[in-house]
């Protein structure tokens, strides 16, 4: 039932980047706590859903631009970090610390898969709205409604199989677990923190370029290392 | 893909265009057609092109006229929607709940950022529909109203600020439980990579993910 549950999720997400209704829920940190809240690992969701948030900074979505796809990939990571911690804890390994790194391992690879399809699917739009044309031309309402509706069908379609893939990815990471040693899991978690820290500052700094912004973005950064000493 | 869309949400301001025809009548059905052609420019602002093109239609105005439009108004609302939202208040709000799980305010504040975002994010739909149907085929004067102009000139900086404040606490709430070691790694990875991906723009965060991730299963391995 959980599994069914992270794959509606996943779906919902996936939708909610492109098609409708585009309230974000398909942003990681939203995407993570939600799936934390399925798996009743809502601080695993959290985790997930920052490091991941971080990831996301470094896209800027306009234009015809091409990217990962990171909700369902979220849902897919929060399930490995909630599972992988579990089994971590009953092994006697860190105690219960959360399996991050790999989740995110798992989460680039499902967001990889998101993109690749995200792309095939406007392929694929594109090639059924032209085929259409002389329908669309005559202005009839419900050939315009019924092509609108099958798009989005689609849609929840490739989400639900990224979701999927994503899961499946998640559910032989578990394996994966029990032969890596504390120290792996470590180390995975440091790149994966590190290289988020690395993909929110590049794509922060893209966004705000140079200049002025620059400047606040300077006057955030002293605020915040402020703010994380006195915490 | 935007167009097909635009077509659904402008349908029904066109359905007083019908004539007693079962089918709706040539003008009707002529401006469902133009309705659904290419259209490509930011969600939140495409209530702007359906409010002014159907508000055209119904005054009356060439199909020319209606196509351009639609054309002239792509770039616009594609750079004002993605300065406003995606440069801006996404940004604006994201870090800002991001900062907050940091400080550990918990998941209360995701459901918090999805209230306050979507109050933005209905707010601008809201008044794009209205203004590009109270202007029709005057509607660029609606692009130079105060709040849009205002909007523009604080939600750029005040991301940024929001941005830089999240960056540190984030990443101290990240690496607080690694060993020292691990806080290390993280910190040069952190550095090299950001470096990498600032000067490489062909490097994304997520090959540059991978690849690390890739490493680091490698060097675990290779160091029993």
């Amino acid at each position: 039932m959980t599994a069914l549950a992270l794959v509606i999720w996943g779906t919902l997400v996936g939708l909610d980047l492109v098609s409708v209704p585009q309230m974000m829920i398909a942003r990681p940190l939203v995407a993570g706590a939600g799936a934390g809240l399925l798996l009743g690992d809502v601080g695993a969701g959290l985790v997930v859903g920052v490091v991941l948030e971080l990831f996301q900074y470094a896209i800027l979505p306009v234009g015809a631009v091409r990217y990962p796809e990171y909700g369902p990939a979220t849902v897919a990571a929060v399930a490995v970090a909630h599972a992988g911690g579990g089994m971590a804890a009953a092994g006697g390994e860190r105690g219960g610390v959360l399996v991050l790194g790999l989740g995110v391992l798992v989460g680039l690879i499902t967001a990889m898969a998101g993109g690749m399809s995200l792309h095939q699917l406007r392929r694929l739009n594109a090639r059924v709205v032209h085929a259409a044309d002389s329908l669309l031309e005559e202005g009839d309402p419900r050939v315009l409604v019924r092509l609108h509706a099958a798009a989005i069908g689609r849609d929840a379609i490739r989400a639900a199989l990224v979701t999927g893939f994503g899961l499946g990815l998640a559910w032989m990471a578990r394996f994966a677990v029990g032969t890596l040693t504390a120290r792996d899991l470590a180390l995975l978690d440091s790149v994966a923190v590190g290289a988020a820290f690395a993909a929110g500052a590049a794509g922060l700094l893209r966004i705000v370029g140079t200049g002025t912004q620059l400047r606040w973005l300077a006057a955030g950064l002293a605020g915040g290392v402020l703010t994380a000493w006195l915490a | 893909m935007l167009g097909l869309g635009v077509g659904v949400a402008q349908e029904p301001l066109l359905r007083d265009l019908r004539t007693g025809n079962a089918d709706g009548g040539p003008v009707y059905r002529a401006a469902v057609a133009r309705a659904a052609h290419f259209f490509n420019a930011h969600p939140y602002l495409c209530g702007l092109v359906v409010g002014a093109a159907a508000r055209a239609e119904h005054d009356g105005a060439p199909p020319e006229q209606v196509e351009r439009l639609r054309r002239a108004l792509c770039g616009p609302l594609g750079s004002i929607g993605d300065r406003l939202v995606w440069a801006g208040w996404l940004p604006l709000t994201s870090a800002l709940t991001l900062a907050a799980v940091a400080l550990g305010a918990g998941a209360w504040t995701v459901a918090a950022f999805l209230v306050v975002y979507n109050a933005g994010h209905v707010a601008l739909r809201w008044w794009a529909l209205r203004a590009g149907w109270r202007h029709g085929t005057g509607v660029a004067v609606a692009l130079h109203h105060p709040a849009i102009v205002r909007a523009l000139s604080v939600v750029g900086p005040m991301a940024a600020t929001a941005a830089g404040f999240c960056l540190p606490l984030a990443a101290g709430w990240l690496a607080r439980p690694l060993p020292l070691w691990a806080k290390v790694v993280a910190a040069l990875v952190a550095l090299a990579g950001g470096s990498a991906l600032l000067a490489a723009p062909r490097l994304t965060a997520q090959r540059l993910g991978l690849v690390l991730s890739a490493v680091a299963l490698v060097i675990g391995v290779a160091w029993r």
